[in-house]
């Protein structure tokens, strides 16, 4: 879907720690399941003190290595693993204008994320994704699909300060202050930041462009501003866009969602709910769309079987009617799990969509 | 000196909410007359409804709403004790630091009463997985309309108090004598909705089961000194409620909030609760909190409280840092607006959705507006 852990040898050569023994057997272990045909060049350049250019041709290196690892599993379309972004939110917004970092915030349980608060109008700065696609494009034997985070999550993911006191004498609803603030929040993250960013990503080749709205479902009386803010910034690309949304509530979802204007597959988590009966709302609402089927969770080590993936997506197909629209993928990005579990989950995931495919012929 | 106005009341009474409790300082007015805040013999009244000045001024009480943030140092910490870098005895070090540093941070702030900020609590509900019976811990699911997520409880089975951990969960130890010590905890009807219900065949009865085991926590925690006791029902006001599940909650409130030993606040947060306050004057409660960011204070208008009041007016969701000033005309507002003789000022909601270094500083600015005010 998008994330991979990131390789431990790269963190620690980027943090200046020194790079242990436990990091090149890591490397080693790697690039022999993934057909990774640098690992040579990675050991000696891991050997040099860091430098701009170090740092630079290992994240190039960390990405190959990325590229080959769900090539070998079997995926069909690839990225990198995002292995050069720092996370699907910090990476945007560090490498955009108008936000201040304040520190953590919790997810859940132990698990955090830096938080920033928009404290100017925010401002493009540059296109944070290009450098890597380039590179991504130049060496990925696959086809590619690009991950973006969209412009409601960026948003909802953020403290509105800017465009709240910027209204706020014009208000004394608090709760109106905060709808229309964070309209103008979105619209404008839309419009100056995300979509500069896809149409740099599409001239330079892009073919499919998968919008990361996570956060979509989040405040139900907002879901026209994440239409909206979609249709703002991919109007007029061309190129396939999808939409992932992951742990919400599909229903509210609808009608809204059929206002998207030019996507073409919804990309959802089922496996972690088991919610596959959600699947009836696309019949429901006379949605034609594709359909990214979130086949294994990525929030337990549990290890789906490939039987299970085939009855999930043997289930779908039942309840879709058509084998055609369905792609199938994880629920969500690997990057919480080991390698080992995230590889595993992949390799599962390619054998039940073979084994559907089977069935299905 | 008129630091809330002149306030017009039908009678004076006071009831003292549990004879056992002589240190109790609560008491429950319905007042009567018009009198001006310097009027109120503090000696009769005690802590309540105002504390006062070292000269002689009233000051309006504040206090926190429930979890707080980890610190940089802690997050850091509980991450390495994942990736097995640090031992857990070195983790509860390091949650012991946070606990003295939020407490600290309180008492600077004269606030009443003091609470232990949840820190080690995964989320509102995850310790009564340990602390109940018939609760299994279920998968990932959204806190309202928050980016943070809670593990849903799973109902399988019967519920009832264990008490396993109760320590480990309500850091009474670590909370100072003096000042009084709050225990926050999920309301029964928010539990119960938020919950995947497996084992009860109405919502009323998983209501009532977890109204009584919340009720024998609150026994226990009475022993150990807790004196005010915080049951949080965002469920009551995020999306429409209906009258079966309101009075279900009522039924609720009248197992858990009676006869604890100690005052008893229902807070509600994250929705509008001037639609059901008619009935939520019936709670036996002495205390209501409402989400100032949520509600309409012109709803309020119609009431008469005859309980505290706490305006969360201090927004937990926005790094924006309210000034002294702001919250001042706010609070003017809800005294234009709402009679009621004691006013609590609080955060609207838990500050665990802010980073540690704001949430310090709307802690301070909790501080400052109480001395504006008074002013």
């Amino acid at each position: 879907m998008g994330s991979l852990p990131k390789a431990p040898w790269l963190l620690s050569y980027l943090r200046g720690k020194g790079v242990e023994p436990s990091d090149l057997d890591h490397l080693t272990k790697w690039s022999k399941i993934s057909g990774f045909e640098a690992e040579s060049e990675t050991r000696f350049i891991l050997a040099q003190p860091k430098s701009p250019d170090t740092e630079r041709r290992l994240r190039e290196l960390a990405s190959l290595l990325g590229i080959r690892v769900l090539e070998s599993a079997g995926l069909d379309y690839v990225y990198d693993g995002e292995a050069n972004r720092i996370e699907m939110y910090e990476h945007p917004i560090r490498n955009s204008s108008g936000f201040r970092f304040y520190g953590h915030v919790r997810s859940f349980d132990d698990r955090y994320y830096r938080k920033a608060a928009c404290v100017q109008k925010v401002g493009f700065r540059t296109a944070y994704h290009l450098v890597e696609f380039t590179f991504v494009k130049q060496r990925a034997k696959r086809k590619i699909k690009v991950p973006v985070t969209g412009p409601y999550t960026l948003a909802e993911w953020s403290f509105n300060e800017f465009y709240q006191k910027r209204l706020a004498s014009q208000y004394i609803d608090f709760r109106k202050l905060k709808f229309d603030a964070k309209r103008d929040f979105v619209l404008d993250l839309a419009r100056e930041i995300v979509r500069p960013n896809l149409q740099r990503l599409v001239e330079a080749g892009a073919e499919w462009i998968q919008l990361d709205e996570p956060a979509a479902v989040t405040r139900k009386d907002e879901i026209p501003f994440f239409v909206e803010a979609f249709n703002e910034c991919t109007a007029g690309l061309v190129c396939k866009l999808s939409v992932h949304i992951c742990y919400s509530n599909y229903r509210l979802l609808y009608p809204h969602i059929l206002d998207l204007k030019n996507c073409s597959q919804l990309a959802l988590e089922f496996a972690n709910r088991d919610a596959y009966n959600e699947l009836k709302l696309l019949h429901e609402f006379d949605d034609k769309r594709e359909v990214g089927l979130g086949v294994v969770d990525v929030h337990v080590d549990t290890v789906e079987s490939p039987e299970l993936i085939r009855d999930r997506i043997n289930y779908a197909v039942k309840l879709l009617g058509d084998p055609e629209r369905i792609y199938v993928n994880p629920d969500c990005g690997l990057r919480t799990r080991t390698w080992e579990i995230s590889y595993a989950k992949l390799c599962n995931l390619v054998k039940g969509a073979a084994l559907a495919q089977e069935q299905a012929s | 000196m008129a630091a809330l106005g002149p306030v017009l009341f039908q009678a004076y009474e006071l009831t003292r909410n549990s004879l056992e409790h002589s240190r109790s300082t609560f008491t429950r007015l319905i007042p009567t007359g018009i009198f001006a805040p310097e009027n109120i013999n503090i000696g009769i009244f005690g802590m309540g409804p105002f504390q006062q000045t070292s000269e002689g001024k009233a000051m309006l009480k504040a206090d926190l709403a429930g979890v707080f943030p980890r610190s940089e140092t802690l997050v850091e910490a509980t991450r390495a004790n994942v990736r097995g870098r640090l031992s857990r005895e070195q983790l509860d070090a390091a949650f012991d630091r946070d606990y003295a540093a939020l407490v600290s941070l309180q008492m600077e702030a004269d606030l009443d009463p003091i609470v232990d900020g949840q820190l080690n609590w995964q989320d509102h509900f995850r310790p009564f997985s340990e602390l109940f019976t018939g609760i299994k811990v279920g998968s990932l699911t959204r806190w309202f309309d928050n980016n943070t997520f809670y593990r849903q409880p799973i109902i399988s089975g019967k519920i009832g108090y264990r008490g396993t951990s109760l320590q480990r969960y309500f850091r009474g130890d670590i909370l100072p004598a003096e000042g009084r010590k709050k225990a926050v905890l999920p309301g029964p009807l928010t539990f119960a909705k938020l919950s995947q219900n497996m084992a009860y065949r109405s919502l009323a009865d998983l209501v009532e089961d977890l109204a009584r085991a919340l009720k024998d926590t609150t026994t226990e925690l009475s022993k150990a000194g807790y004196e005010y006791f915080q049951f949080d029902e965002p469920a009551l006001v995020f999306d429409q409620i209906g009258k079966e599940e309101l009075e279900a909650a009522r039924r609720g409130f009248e197992i858990c909030a009676t006869g604890t030993g100690g005052e008893v606040a229902l807070k509600t947060y994250f929705g509008d609760v001037g639609h059901i306050m008619n009935a939520l004057l019936d709670f036996p409660v002495d205390c209501i909190g409402i989400d100032l960011y949520a509600t309409s204070i012109e709803s309020l208008a119609k009431y008469d409280f005859d309980i505290s009041l706490s305006c969360g007016c201090v927004d937990g969701r926005n790094s924006l840092v309210e000034s002294p000033n702001d919250l001042k005309g706010l609070l003017a507002r809800v005294r234009d607006n709402v009679r009621s003789e004691q006013l609590v000022i609080s955060p609207n909601c838990d500050l665990e959705f802010l980073p540690y270094s704001v949430a310090e500083k709307k802690v301070r600015l909790l501080s400052e507006t109480r001395k504006v005010v008074s002013e």
